[in-house]
């Protein structure tokens, strides 16, 4: 069965379609071109007529146009518009023209560069030239680099590569510094909260080697669709950008569903699980024959669904290859070969967590289900872009969880449809990413009195605490690098963690193998001892975990359950930075706090039925981070007005509320806030609710929700008034279970007198 | 919070405020080291054409050995652009002796004229001699010239880089070879007293704190001390590639031979080899005698050779293999190649067999080698069946 005609029988379906909340289907569009530009160099025009390539879709001409005209240039549209071209044809000209002139171009992953290097090969193979393109990455092997410095036109890397193994080594790329004319940037998206607010640095010091080498590169910046692509793009490079965001490209027909599993219980609010629900319908999609993706939110429903999925298909040997499963953490000739078996048609369907949300080469899948909302419409449309073929039919599941984000995704089907995608927030003045990078570039190149750092804001108080500390030797009118350490080790772009964990399989105990590795932050919650590790279905319980060498080892064995952590939170005050009263009383606070994060226990949860088997304790050292948080305080007499048990019910429901809210309004994903609220809090004395950013230092969603204290509090009252439970449910308070009878009256009584 | 109190916050605090740095100096801090001709004795006879052989690189053979510069860094690290080489230690043989002049910066002001001092001092000789200079002294300097926007050319000397050197030689017998082992094993003059490499960037920092120029006399020792024993190694080295029959060990006329025949001297090394082959190397030797001929088209030597190890069970498998090829395709005789391959095949079900190649790469060449020739053989029988009989 094709597309179309499952989808016709579905709609058939009053079994099925009684769950459906929405059932939209998205037109085709035609392709809009315009003609090559004439500064384009001939030799590549054959290339492209052999790809089937005669013209330019709108987005690629007017994006070609504006770096002729040396703007720098940021262009959005969906998955698989070509927007390489946008970046490869402007090089590539320009490299014909100039043998000498250089190309940097950087993806998020080492995946993305490799899919791309193989694309310019081939064109520039086609063309019969002399212009190398080289990855340079932690693959690279010692022998080849040296070419890659000396000769490489097109260097393709990722930002880690860029911070650590070119910068600080700039003397060595003297020819690529002298003659760089492109930067590109694509998958800019990515690049929020600290790993964009590092990015944003690195090209910082970027930018300043340049200007030691006399070099002015142009950029040409690629976005998914995201809010303020403008905003990301010239935060990130700190100057202006033309946008380019009309996709000329052409989209066969797409249907989107929604679908909420039935309510199982009503009292409760607990519907069918989105697991059984997402297996039915990938399961349905495979027997059919339809190529699919299922996207799921965390690395352990990835692997139930994959273990579920190849049990389907398994045949008398046990073989399951035609479902796989993949996400961060298994090891990239694993993963280069599920791609490969997506491009070709030998892998039927994929599980995959965001991980292949990215740009990664798997040619148009005519499916996606997606289990559980992603966190951000962005994400969501990106997974969904995943299916979706140029002339032919595509369809998109969405199941949602009882998560509450999910239920009022699907019950606001226009919300997602509708509204624009999130901001990406990012914040390259973070004091702790600000001040690694000038020790960075301190070591890169002396900063000299009255020196800038970008746009950064007080560089001499920066250079005069480093040099304070014996960092950095101001003498001279010059602050040089003094220091034995070489800082950009010290420094992971990706997250405040420094290092990650490796995961060990020691089930042979003669032959121990590395299998994957996790950061450290989530390494506590999924890699702490006797918790179940799964890798690609199979169960593997941790035997032991080394903390202070960063590896786990892990043996496989053959359990009825899996694990889950409880994560214990407590946050300290370091500096308030402003409070202001509250009309009904109470202060609305902002300032600077620690958070310190410790896993103590964990649940076995049985498959199949989810019921909890017991409980198991962990002993682990805490995590700490600095952060920025925003809080509000009860009025003393509302606060007084009620037992204290029915109060703290309340919080938790105010809690629960502005967990939806937040992340809807602040429109950023999840997991970058959290919520948290303290009966007698550390920080005020009183019952506070707090709101902070995820991630040391913050970038900055405290700073928006102290702006908006106001409307997230109507809002999240809204939630609760439009929701039909009564007492209590996963949708809106919370379950009557967690937030006792009376937390849902409280909770709307506590929010009614706060926003008089 | 200001931003001071925050960034001692985020940063961490040592507490310490520091003194302005202020220096008004011209030139960076210069000394110099004398040593006796007679502790380099022969130095003056080394000739270009030795350094050829040792270093196979293309040394002018008039090379004059007072035109080479000893060459030695101490640095503030590791490496990357932060690094900086805080004092270059220079030595060369005059007709008096040997001698060694050390540029120090005593802060990051002079270091533009150290440079200077060094792009000097390059500029008057011909060939260069360090301890690993091209992975690490060179390519540092190089960024110190580019970053100080002055001119690198004056590092494009032939470079003699002993460690390189050392390792052709040695590596087989000791394994690593850091100077210091070289010193205290090749030459007999085990350092005492020396100031380990890693401490060298603290004690530098340390001195620009307090400017104690006493904290910087072990490291000032230990460069002049290296420049010292680049000379003198350099020398004994040539020595030995003069007179390989003098080589006590075996494992470095080996050596030796291998470093010749890849620096495209092969004559010289088959006598390495040939003074090889008596000791315990006698295998790898006689084989690599073997394979040295028959690079040289020389087939009937090598196939001698070979049929000497085979007659004495020398050198396991590959003295068949070769037997078996060179009957196969220089005597056309697949007759006896085939005895020869058989005979390998034997060899290699006896368990003692461990080579190079793995017994089932072996195997998987043999057999594959045995339907050959056992074809071959079958097409010439039918031939010589088929020809008229008299």
């Amino acid at each position: 069965m094709n597309v179309t005609q499952l989808a016709e029988s579905l709609r058939r379906d009053n079994h099925f379609m009684k769950d459906v909340t929405r059932w939209e289907v998205i037109p085709p569009w035609p392709a809009r071109t315009l003609p090559f530009p004439d500064w384009m160099d001939e030799r590549l025009k054959p290339v492209l007529a052999k790809r089937g390539i005669h013209a330019l879709y709108t987005h690629q001409a007017h994006s070609l146009e504006a770096t002729a005209r040396g703007e720098d240039v940021t262009v959005v549209t969906p998955t698989a518009s070509g927007k390489t071209m946008c970046y490869n044809l402007p090089v590539l000209s320009a490299i014909l023209k100039d043998p000498d002139a250089r190309a940097l171009y950087l993806f998020p992953t080492k995946a993305l560069s490799a899919d791309q290097v193989s694309e310019l090969y081939e064109m520039i193979e086609a063309m019969g030239v002399d212009i190398k393109t080289y990855t340079y990455d932690g693959d690279t092997p010692a022998a080849a680099r040296r070419a890659v410095r000396q000769a490489g036109h097109i260097v393709v890397t990722n930002p880690d590569m860029l911070h650590s193994g070119i910068l600080p080594h700039h003397t060595k790329w003297v020819k690529l510094f002298e003659n760089l004319r492109y930067v590109v940037i694509d998958e800019i998206h990515t690049y929020r909260g600290v790993f964009g607010s590092n990015l944003a640095n690195v090209l910082r010091r970027l930018m300043r080697l340049c200007d030691f080498y006399g070099s002015h590169p142009q950029f040409v910046l690629c976005s998914a669709t995201i809010a303020n692509p403008r905003e990301l793009a010239e935060t990130l490079i700190g100057r202006p950008v033309t946008l380019i965001d009309d996709n000329g490209a052409p989209m066969g027909e797409r249907h989107f569903v929604f679908y909420n599993p039935p309510v199982v219980n009503r009292q409760l609010g607990i519907r069918e699980g989105v697991i059984p629900v997402t297996r039915a319908i990938s399961g349905m999609l495979l027997k059919n024959g339809i190529q699919t993706i299922t996207f799921a939110r965390s690395r352990l429903t990835v692997e139930v669904l994959t273990r579920y999925l190849k049990d389907m298909v398994r045949d008398p040997l046990g073989n399951a290859g035609r479902v796989r499963g993949y996400r961060g953490g298994y090891l990239p000739t694993e993963r280069r070969s599920i791609e490969k078996g997506l491009r070709a048609g030998t892998v039927d369907a994929v599980v995959s967590t965001n991980a292949l949300e990215l740009g990664i080469d798997i040619g148009a899948l005519d499916a996606c289900v997606l289990c559980g909302y992603p966190g951000t419409i962005a994400s969501a449309w990106q997974q969904a872009g995943r299916a979706g073929r140029r002339r032919e039919a595509s369809i998109v599941f969405f199941i949602a969880s009882s998560a509450a984000i999910d239920q009022y995704i699907v019950n606001h089907p226009d919300y997602f449809l509708h509204q624009s995608p999130e901001n990406a927030l990012l914040n390259p003045d973070n004091l702790y990413i600000l001040l690694s990078h000038f020790k960075c570039a301190a070591f890169e190149l002396p900063f000299e009195d009255g020196d800038g750092f970008g746009n950064a804001p007080s560089p001499e108080q920066l250079l005069d605490y480093l040099d304070e500390e014996g960092i950095l030797r101001h003498v001279e009118g010059k602050y040089h690098w003094s220091a034995e350490d070489f800082p950009a080790s010290q420094i992971s772009l990706r997250s405040a963690a420094e290092e990650n964990f490796i995961i060990v399989d020691i089930t042979d105990p003669a032959n121990p193998r590395v299998v994957g590795e996790m950061d450290r932050f989530t390494a506590p919650m999924l890699l702490h001892e006797n918790a179940i590790y799964m890798h690609e279905g199979r169960q593997f319980q941790v035997e032991k975990l080394d903390f202070d060498a960063c590896k786990a080892f892990i043996r496989a064995v053959d359990t009825g359950y899996y694990t889950d952590a409880d994560l214990n939170i407590n946050l300290g005050l370091l500096d308030i930075e402003k409070e202001e009263p509250n009309p009904r009383g109470g202060v609305t606070g902002l300032g600077e706090v620690k958070v310190t994060a410790l896993v103590t226990m964990f649940k076995k949860i049985r498959f199949d039925t989810h019921e909890t088997l017991g409980f198991g304790r962990v002993r682990l050292p805490e995590t700490e981070m600095h952060t920025t948080a925003m809080w509000w305080t009860l009025p003393d007499d509302l606060a007084a007005s009620f037992p204290s048990d029915t109060l703290k019910n309340g919080m938790m429901g105010i809690a629960n509320l502005l967990r939806i809210v937040c992340p809807l309004y602040l429109m950023c994903a999840q997991q970058d806030i959290a919520v948290i609220y303290q009966v007698k809090s550390p920080i005020t004395d009183k019952p506070t609710i707090l709101v902070y950013d995820n991630c040391p230092g913050g970038i900055g969603l405290a700073h928006k929700a102290f702006g908006m204290r106001d409307v997230l509090l109507q809002k999240a009252l809204q939630v609760a008034e439009d929701c039909g439970c009564e007492y209590g449910c996963p949708s809106c308070v919370g379950p009557v279970g967690e937030i006792g009878e009376d937390g849902k009256r409280t909770a709307m009584r506590l929010l009614r007198e706060l926003t008089k | 919070m200001n931003l001071m109190e925050k960034l001692r916050a985020v940063g961490g605090s040592s507490g310490a405020k520091r003194p302005e740095n202020t220096r008004t100096e011209t030139d960076c801090r210069h000394l110099a080291v004398y040593r006796p001709a007679e502790d380099f004795p022969g130095a003056l006879e080394l000739t270009g054409e030795t350094l050829a052989l040792m270093s196979g690189k293309e040394i002018p053979a008039d090379l004059d050995p007072r035109r080479i510069l000893y060459l030695d860094t101490e640095t503030t690290g590791l490496g990357g652009s932060g690094t900086v080489a805080f004092l270059v230690g220079m030595g060369w043989l005059t007709d008096e002796g040997f001698e060694v002049h050390q540029f120090l910066m005593r802060d990051y002001p002079e270091e533009p004229f150290l440079l200077k001092h060094v792009a000097a001092g390059l500029e008057r000789f011909d060939a260069l001699c360090t301890f690993n200079g091209s992975t690490f002294d060179v390519p540092l300097l190089e960024g110190r010239f580019l970053m100080n926007r002055m001119d690198r050319g004056c590092l494009d000397l032939p470079h003699l880089d002993l460690l390189h050197m050392s390792r052709r030689l040695w590596k087989l017998r000791l394994g690593r070879c850091n100077l210091s082992r070289l010193e205290e094993v090749i030459l007999g003059q085990p350092r005492e007293e020396d100031l380990p490499g890693s401490l060298v960037p603290q004690r530098y920092f340390d001195y620009l704190k307090t400017k104690n120029e006493y904290l910087l006399e072990d490291i000032l020792k230990h460069n002049a001390q290296d420049i010292i024993s680049l000379c003198v190694l350099l020398n004994h080295m040539a020595e030995l590639y003069r007179h390989p029959e003098k080589i006590r060990f075996s494992e470095d006329v080996y050596s030796m031979g291998r470093a010749l025949e890849r620096s495209n001297h092969p004559e010289r090394a088959r006598d390495c080899y040939r003074l090889a082959a008596r000791g315990k190397m006698a295998p790898a030797a006689s084989a690599a005698l073997a394979g040295s001929w028959r690079r040289a088209g020389n087939r009937e030597e090598a196939a001698r050779i070979w049929q000497e190890m085979a007659r004495t069970s020398r050198g396991g498998i590959r003295p068949l293999v070769e037997l078996a090829k060179y009957e196969e395709h220089v005597r056309k005789d697949p007759r006896a190649a085939l005895a020869w391959t058989e005979k390998a095949l034997a060899r290699l079900s006896e368990p003692v067999i461990r080579e190079d190649q793995t017994v089932q790469e072996w195997e998987k060449e043999l057999q594959y080698r045995h339907q050959r020739l056992r074809r071959r053989i079958r097409a010439l029988e039918a031939r010589e069946d088929a020809a008229p009989r008299e």
